[in-house]
């Protein structure tokens, strides 16, 4: 029998790696489609946070639509990210720009000022503390399971990722915007030849992938009752580690080691200070690029 | 005969170099036309201009009588010019029944029992992931993709290439069948001999410009042609 501790940090582990899953897979399509990182990924999670807390404060609705409200902020923002900061990068299509190193390069810079002036701008509106949240719409009420304590959270962040992820799968298996998007993914210049609009379907990933992340941002506010503009940031990064462990472009890639990852992370607290739990994942980072270049799925590698 | 698509003094500049210059191309309401001529000199480029992928700098692409050449690449699959490109650009990491579905559309899945009778070969590997099938097979499965769409013009860009000689045959008579379902096709080969045996009309490129063209049986017999193209002197271009 697994010692209590062990099974309720498991449990914990398990949303968290869920949150981070949510956050991989906008980093993964978004990379698939541009081959592209996009550094403002951690700033649509603040800013669906944010979206959230404000309906709650003004108006007080149901959680589902608090929720809703969050992803449909996030598909918003990140309609307007990839047409601020990815598509005036896309003009230049002959192909020594699409070869060129220093036009991917200059769309992450672009995609990195973007996120400053989101969140510097979050700070100026909202100021930098943590904002609280209305206690009523805390999902942290306690629910015991045998020996260990989980809470209404963890089950609510569970269930929303499993038909999130579910959804994602269907939508990219068996619709034709999903087709279009693994099409783009997988050879650009052969979906142009299919009649594929490239450009609306790099605007639909944005859209997808935002939600998500925005649907992670409010999930986490209300979980931890905290909400501040630089929230975004740590989820980012543990995004962007999932991300290169499952193989860059991999989503089943990215969400197993997305799991893998929030439940060593919390199993590390048993072993050392909770402060220091950060440094798992950047260990992660670093043991995958030294032995496994290609990712800890690359041999098998579909992207998207 | 009506022509379905008239391409009209196409030219086109990269940065400072002529990569086209002053080209006219007519494809009639069926039959099968070629562009040869040897590695580089612009037939690949031309077909980009007809697809949307470039944008050619003077000139006009008419598909019906409508210009088609400040058209993005989908608008132009839209109206009905599919390409097998040169390379294949094959999903390489999708399954065979995927490729062949998102070339057919919004037709979906309606051609595809046309398509895999052209192509016994694809239904064999319909489930199978594209980049793992054979050169010839990916051949097929580019062709068959382009044709899901149900095409007014049909762009076939170095079908041969890469192929054994056995499969260049098979996929000759395979334009020619689809020649006769009645399908405009617009050919560009390097193997000239191959191209003129099935083609109705041809016309030969040399450094971005049409230098002979007419009817392909006259090509053939054409001694610069034979020359330059069909071995019939020894010569470095051959």
């Amino acid at each position: 029998m697994l010692d209590p501790y062990i099974l309720q940090q498991l449990a914990i582990g398990l949303s968290l790696g869920m949150i981070y899953a949510l956050m991989a897979i906008g980093f993964t399509l978004i990379f698939g489609v541009l081959n592209v990182v996009n550094f403002a990924h951690g700033e649509i999670y603040t800013i669906g946070a944010f979206a959230g807390l404000m309906v709650i404060s003004v108006f007080g609705p149901p959680l589902l639509v608090v929720l809703f409200i969050a992803l449909a902020t996030g598909a918003l923002a990140g309609f307007g990210l990839e047409r601020l900061a990815f598509r005036p990068f896309r003009r230049f299509s002959d192909e020594a720009s699409l070869k060129s190193r220093a036009m991917r390069e200059a769309t992450l810079m672009s995609s990195l000022a973007m996120s400053i002036i989101a969140r510097e701008a979050m700070e100026m509106i909202f100021g930098s503390q943590f904002q609280s949240v209305d206690l009523a719409y805390l999902i942290n009420k306690p629910i015991g399971i045998g020996p260990i304590t989980i809470v209404n959270g963890d089950l609510i962040i569970f269930g929303i990722t499993v038909v999130m992820l579910g959804g994602l799968q269907w939508l990219l298996k068996k619709s034709p915007v999903g087709l279009s998007i693994r099409a783009v993914s997988n050879n650009a210049l052969g979906a142009k030849y299919c009649g594929i609009n490239t450009d609306r379907t790099i605007i639909i990933t944005f859209v997808i992938g935002s939600a998500m992340g925005a649907l992670a941002g409010i999930l986490v506010g209300l979980y931890y009752g905290a909400i501040f503009p630089s929230m975004g940031f740590t989820p980012g990064i543990k995004a962007f580690v999932a991300m290169v462990m499952g193989g860059l472009s991999s989503i089943p890639g990215a969400v197993i080691s997305a799991i893998i990852l929030g439940l060593s992370e919390s199993l590390s607290t048993s072993f050392m200070s909770s402060v220091w739990s950060d440094m798992v994942a950047y260990a992660f980072l670093l043991l995958t690029l030294i032995f496994f270049p290609q990712g800890l799925f690359g041999a098998r590698r579909e992207r998207v | 005969m009506s022509n379905i698509l008239e391409i009209k003094k196409l030219s086109l500049k990269i940065g400072i170099q002529d990569i086209l210059h002053d080209i006219s191309v007519t494809v009639p309401q069926q039959g099968i036309v070629s562009v040869l001529g040897a590695n580089g000199v612009g037939k690949t480029s031309l077909m980009r201009c007809i697809s949307g992928i470039y944008h050619p700098t003077g000139g006009q692409i008419l598909l019906e009588g409508e210009d088609i050449s400040k058209l993005k690449s989908h608008q132009i699959v839209d109206r009905g010019i599919m390409q097998a490109p040169e390379g294949r650009q094959i999903f390489s990491n999708m399954s065979v029944l995927e490729n062949l579905i998102i070339g057919g559309g919004p037709l979906g899945r309606q051609e595809l029992d046309h398509v895999l009778a052209l192509f016994p070969r694809l239904e064999e590997r319909l489930k199978q992931q594209a980049g793992s099938m054979s050169g010839g097979e990916q051949q097929m499965l580019c062709i068959g993709r382009a044709l899901m769409r149900k095409p007014k013009v049909l762009l076939l860009d170095e079908p041969s290439l890469g192929l054994a000689p056995r499969l260049v045959g098979f996929i000759c008579d395979l334009v020619s069948k689809i020649r006769s379902e009645g399908y405009a096709v617009l050919l560009v080969e390097q193997n000239v001999k191959a191209a003129l045996r099935i083609s109705d009309m041809a016309a030969v490129i040399e450094h971005g410009k049409i230098v002979i063209e007419g009817d392909a049986k006259a090509l053939s017999n054409d001694p610069r042609v034979a020359e330059a193209y069909l071995g019939g002197h020894v010569h470095e271009s051959a």
